[in-house]
């Protein structure tokens, strides 16, 4: 598989406050691949996705320098956030399915963005829902509330509810770490599904999941990357010796 | 062995004199919550002992003052067949002697005096308990009833009556109560759920931020009675709205505007924040955010804030006293003389002030605090209605 830049990360630093989050980031990030970050808790690894579709802006006192490119469109000062979060979904940790209907949870995207008519969202609800893998379940129960169904069925949701704005990235930030083991495995089984039309950036901090499903795996700690490269290299044959101690578990 | 005992004796003391203190702590609270409802009970009794005779259809259903009339009625020559004592066939009414005063008692449905006019021609339809004054050139005062139907028929064609429609119900007050309800909301929802928007959602934190919210928390502690000196000062007098119920409604908006904006915002924090992270996250502006998502998890949350507002509203007497009056009728404008008007609140207060009749005080607070309870049941069915839905 050839690795094809779907994102440029160039001497990225993000500040909360006098806080430094993220130091020197320097990456290329690949099309149409998993791409896992890990690393302990508070290491960056989900501030550093969230930059990515510009959420930090959302958060009072955040100052970023250095630049993030998308197919070479520099995400900060070349686009505007609305635009690059429709093309750059985010799927969070807490299933979060908005108060409605299943329906009106996946049609909401479409729908600010100025779809109207009936037949074209009830063809995107459908082919949303299918792609995350839960539309034989949910099909009857369309109208009912989003929040009548369990964790892992809101969290495919939300999923689906990512899918109908048809992006071409998927941000996921622990998107199994509430949810019981058989969910999960369904939710890694649909993004080894979903990397064959999408580029998808996973955050976990089961190393475990990182090394099942990514082609990628990034190493984070206190902020910086220390080490990244193909998942099979970073698992088998770790470069840093941090990385070795923190996947065999020395510290975590 | 002996130690073991001497503890065991210890034991018993203390519990004995805990028992004590907790008996009597017990009582006292017991004792406290019995006042307290004693105290409630002694004030709804008394109010509902004075007021509850005077309360009946005529005191819900009637205007307050006595209105009298000239009309005149074409009468017809179509002989009912009802031969009561009272019955006047020209007219097609029945009538009675009552304190006195001759008083339509019945009215038929072809009767004539269902289209009587007014001197400037305009429909003054006659009602049961009608009281007649004057017929032709026949004073009423101290009649007969069968001089009464005498003068009624007498003659054919048009007959000039006199006819006084008694007062002594609170329908002006309450549609007053509604008009002003209606207006202060429209005024003061809007602004207030928008200022709450704004506070929670676009300010940023800081100084400016502080001091906004420290005015609206000493705004909302204000005794309404300054309300009311400012409503006069600047709304009746200033802007020369004389006693209306649009000063009324504005003194009332501003008076309410910290209770609705900190419900509002009370109820806006309670939306998740992963819902705005969510939808920000699928490309909404921060409108759309705001439109779709939170203002309608908010809407249980606001509508509790309007009927608690429409409950301050019914219960204040003080800052509409002195910006809508005392005068029991029904505002036929805004602004003007005709604007005036009296509520449940204000009227008391001037029954109290200007006449010795407690009588129908209480029975206007009886009115008062029927539906003051109304409000309350209302308010906690919605929440817990709406704290089902949420979670089904």
């Amino acid at each position: 598989m050839k690795d094809e830049t779907k994102f440029s990360v160039k001497d990225l630093n993000l500040f909360y406050g006098n806080f430094q989050a993220l130091k020197n980031i320097n990456m290329e990030l690949y099309k149409g691949q998993i791409t896992a970050f890990i690393g302990p808790s508070g290491c960056g690894k989900s501030t550093f996705l969230k930059t990515i579709n510009r959420m930090n802006d959302l958060v009072e006192g955040v100052k970023i320098t250095g630049n993030i490119t998308m197919d070479g469109v520099d995400i900060y000062k070349d686009m505007d956030a609305i635009t690059l979060r429709t093309r750059v979904g985010m799927v969070f940790q807490q299933p979060n399915p908005f108060p409605m209907s299943i329906y009106d949870n996946v049609a909401y995207g479409p729908r600010i963005h100025g779809v109207r008519k009936k037949s074209v969202l009830d063809e995107i609800v459908e082919k949303s829902l299918k792609q995350a893998a839960i539309w034989e379940e949910v099909k009857d129960k369309l109208k009912k509330s989003a929040l009548a169904v369990s964790g892992g069925q809101q969290q495919r949701i939300c999923i689906a509810r990512t899918l109908a704005i048809e992006p071409e990235v998927i941000l996921m930030d622990e998107p199994t770490s509430a949810l019981d083991p058989i969910s999960t495995l369904k939710i890694e089984d649909l993004a080894t599904e979903l990397k064959k039309d999408y580029t998808i950036i996973i955050v976990t901090h089961n190393m475990q999941q990182a090394g099942r499903i990514s082609d990628k795996t990034a190493f984070f700690l206190t902020g910086e990357v220390i080490e990244y490269g193909d998942t099979e290299q970073i698992f088998n044959n770790p470069r840093d010796k941090k990385t070795e101690d923190y996947i065999t578990g020395r510290f975590g | 062995m002996r130690a073991k005992a001497r503890r065991w004796e210890f034991t018993m003391i203390k519990n004995s004199n805990t028992k004590l203190k907790d008996g009597i702590a017990g009582g006292l609270i017991y004792l406290s919550a019995t006042i307290t409802v004693a105290i409630l009970i002694v004030i709804i009794g008394f109010v509902l002992y004075k007021g509850l005779p005077g309360i009946n259809l005529k005191f819900l259903t009637r205007m307050w003052d006595d209105v009298t009339t000239v009309v005149d009625v074409n009468r017809n020559n179509v002989t009912g067949n009802n031969t009561e004592a009272g019955y006047v066939e020209s007219l097609g009414i029945s009538i009675a002697l009552e304190d006195e005063a001759v008083v339509i008692k019945s009215i038929d449905n072809d009767s004539p005096v269902k289209d009587a006019v007014n001197v400037k021609k305009v429909p003054y339809a006659l009602k049961k308990g009608d009281v007649i004054g004057k017929a032709g050139s026949t004073n009423f005062k101290n009649i007969t009833l069968e001089e009464a139907k005498l003068a009624l028929n007498e003659g054919t064609g048009p007959i000039k009556m006199k006819v006084t429609r008694p007062g002594g119900g609170i329908v002006p007050m309450l549609v007053s109560t509604i008009y002003i309800i209606g207006l202060t909301l429209i005024i003061a929802a809007p602004i207030g759920i928008c200022a709450a928007i704004y506070l929670n959602e676009y300010a940023k934190p800081g100084k400016t931020l502080n001091i906004i919210r420290f005015a609206i928390q000493n705004l909302a502690g204000i005794p309404s009675i300054i309300y009311g000196l400012f409503g006069m000062l600047v709304f009746v007098q200033g802007f020369k709205m004389s006693y209306s119920i649009l000063a009324g409604s504005f003194t009332l908006s501003i008076m309410l505007l910290p209770t609705i904006i900190s419900t509002t915002e009370e109820t806006l924090k309670e939306v998740p924040r992963t819902y705005r992270e969510s939808s920000m996250g699928l490309g909404a502006t921060k409108l759309q955010t705001i439109s779709k998502i939170i203002i309608p998890s908010a809407l249980p949350g606001i509508l509790v804030a309007i009927i608690l507002s429409i409950g301050r509203i019914v219960g204040e007497s003080a800052a509409l006293i002195w910006t809508a009056g005392t005068i029991a009728q029904i505002p036929k404008t805004l602004v003007g003389s005709e604007a005036a008007a009296a509520t449940l609140t204000t009227k008391m207060y001037w029954l109290i002030k200007e006449t010795a009749d407690l009588e129908q005080a209480s029975s206007i607070a009886v009115v008062l605090i029927v539906l003051v309870i109304a409000l309350n049941i209302l308010s906690k069915f919605i929440t817990r209605r709406f704290l089902k839905k949420r979670t089904s």
